[in-house]
């Protein structure tokens, strides 16, 4: 059981740990930041003089980091205070490539989460998965495998073994994938499927099966191939599509940055020169 | 939200008025209100003159040909400046930036302003920037130093990569502003990246030579 605490006995002020997904401007130097939290699910706060220079929020309630901060709530925006750095994930933001997923992450995150709705898992799940994104060398697979849980946490997990068609067992064979009716479609019942249907070799099958019961650690280490890794993307995405009704805002970004042609040796890097 | 919900009960054009300026940023619908009936009790001559400066703005103003600043002809004031140092660009996210790198009285290159900053949450990519119109800049070959003046946020940095990446292989240094610890604040509020950067940008103490 996750641990729910909405009760109307919850203090007005707390502190809660907490990951910044959104930040917007407000007024003359207020922002407005949204965070996702474990316990208290989505929350959608005032940093008061957040942009000034001397503020004292401003640098811990920057984009990507998890922080552990003091909320006092309102009807409308919660005030935000006494906010400190639990991880401020330093790898994030010295390359572009990574930053790039990690926004993809931390928008499904956000889209996935509720205003007073609590998700231990996916805040833990979030933090790891942020964390891995820091160094791996497997970006994609790591990407792949918070679709895949945030999915299952969701109670949208994948039907990948029997046919969602006929409710047979699936044979160890090329099939394809509806994200409508959330499943694998047996290659002799794609008569009877609507017509977007997505290819799913065998292989693709098996990775997803993986991520489904694995951990992010395992997953970082699993590789596929190149017509695998497009699938298993192809499929995650349909599906995540299809359940918010709508793309990932920095979905575009994401495939920019890893299509573009390597630089800096290929890691994305920044190598801004100092004229110091 | 319409103005028959801000102001069920004021006379028509006064709740136009209230329902305009709560259509502007950081403004709701109190201070909508406020500045409404402030503007009722303004002198007529006042309230023309307010109008106008409104009209001006939205009819003279247009976005500099060259550095996308704003200007009231093709060509902005400090692009026409021949006085003007034009081997140095710096690119900010505003117009307001501008202002602000000017108030300073220490930079007198050329500015580039890219009107956002890479924000892939919000949905704003690369192509929403005025990066071509900086790559058009430099391909003359007269820019030796692009300066990197986005916000220090995250969605500033990763805009900064960007340029980098894309006018790097172009020959002409990129250079980012410092970062540190603004003066006047408490080492202990500061954050662990705006500290990692102090201190690798550490100098030395300069020592006064007529001591000895």
């Amino acid at each position: 059981m996750i641990g729910c605490t909405l009760t109307s006995k919850r203090p007005i002020i707390y502190t809660t740990d907490a990951v910044v997904v959104r930040a917007s401007d407000l007024g003359e130097a207020d922002r407005i930041i949204t965070l996702v939290t474990p316990v208290h699910g989505l929350i959608r706060g005032v940093a008061k003089a957040a942009r000034k220079p001397g503020s004292k929020l401003g640098g811990h309630l920057d984009l990507l980091r998890h922080v552990n901060v003091s909320v006092r709530e309102t009807r409308s925006l919660h005030g935000l205070s006494q906010v400190s750095t639990v991880n401020g994930f330093r790898g994030l933001r010295e390359d572009l490539d990574r930053f790039s997923r990690a926004s993809y992450v931390s928008e499904m995150a956000e889209r996935f989460s509720v205003e007073n709705g609590a998700n231990q898992p996916l805040f833990r799940m979030l933090i790891q998965v942020l964390g891995s994104l820091e160094s791996t060398q497997n970006p994609d697979m790591v990407v792949h495998y918070f679709g895949m849980r945030l999915l299952q946490l969701n109670g949208f997990a994948p039907e990948l073994t029997r046919c969602v068609e006929t409710g047979a067992e699936l044979e160890p064979a090329n099939h394809l994938y509806s994200a409508e009716r959330g499943g694998l479609v047996s290659n002799d019942a794609r008569s009877v499927g609507e017509s977007a249907l997505l290819p799913a070799g065998l292989n693709t099958i098996k990775v997803l099966r993986f991520l489904s019961r694995t951990d992010v650690e395992r997953a970082d280490r699993m590789q596929v191939g190149e017509e695998e890794n497009r699938q298993i993307s192809r499929i995650l995405r349909a599906q995540i599509h299809h359940i918010l009704d709508r793309g990932l805002r920095s979905e575009a970004f994401m495939d920019e940055v890893r299509t573009r042609p390597a630089r800096n040796g290929g890691t994305g890097k920044s190598e801004i020169a100092s004229t110091q | 939200m319409p103005s028959s919900e801000i102001a069920p009960s004021a006379a028509p054009p006064v709740a136009r008025l209230i329902e305009a300026f709560h259509r502007l940023p950081g403004i709701g619908p109190k201070s909508a209100q406020r500045l409404t009936y402030h503007l009722i009790r303004m002198p007529l001559e006042e309230a023309q003159e307010f109008a106008a400066a409104i009209l001006g703005v939205k009819e003279k103003v247009v976005l500099c040909d060259t550095c996308a600043n704003l200007s009231e002809s093709a060509e902005c004031l400090i692009c026409g400046d021949l006085q003007r140092d034009r081997t140095r660009i710096c690119v900010v996210e505003e117009p307001l930036d501008v202002v602000a790198v000017e108030r300073a009285r220490v930079y007198s290159g050329l500015y580039h302003v890219l009107h956002g900053a890479i924000s892939p949450v919000n949905g704003i990519g690369p192509n929403d920037l005025k990066l071509r119109e900086l790559l058009e800049r430099l391909r003359d070959g007269s820019v030796n130093e692009v300066i990197v003046a986005t916000n220090p946020n995250l969605e500033g940095e990763a805009t900064a990569m960007y340029i980098q990446q894309l006018i790097g292989p172009l020959g002409v240094l990129v250079t980012r502003l410092a970062r540190g610890l603004p003066s006047g604040s408490d080492i202990e509020y500061a954050d662990d990246s705006t500290l990692a950067h102090a201190l690798a940008s550490r100098s030395e103490i300069p020592t006064h030579g007529g001591d000895s």
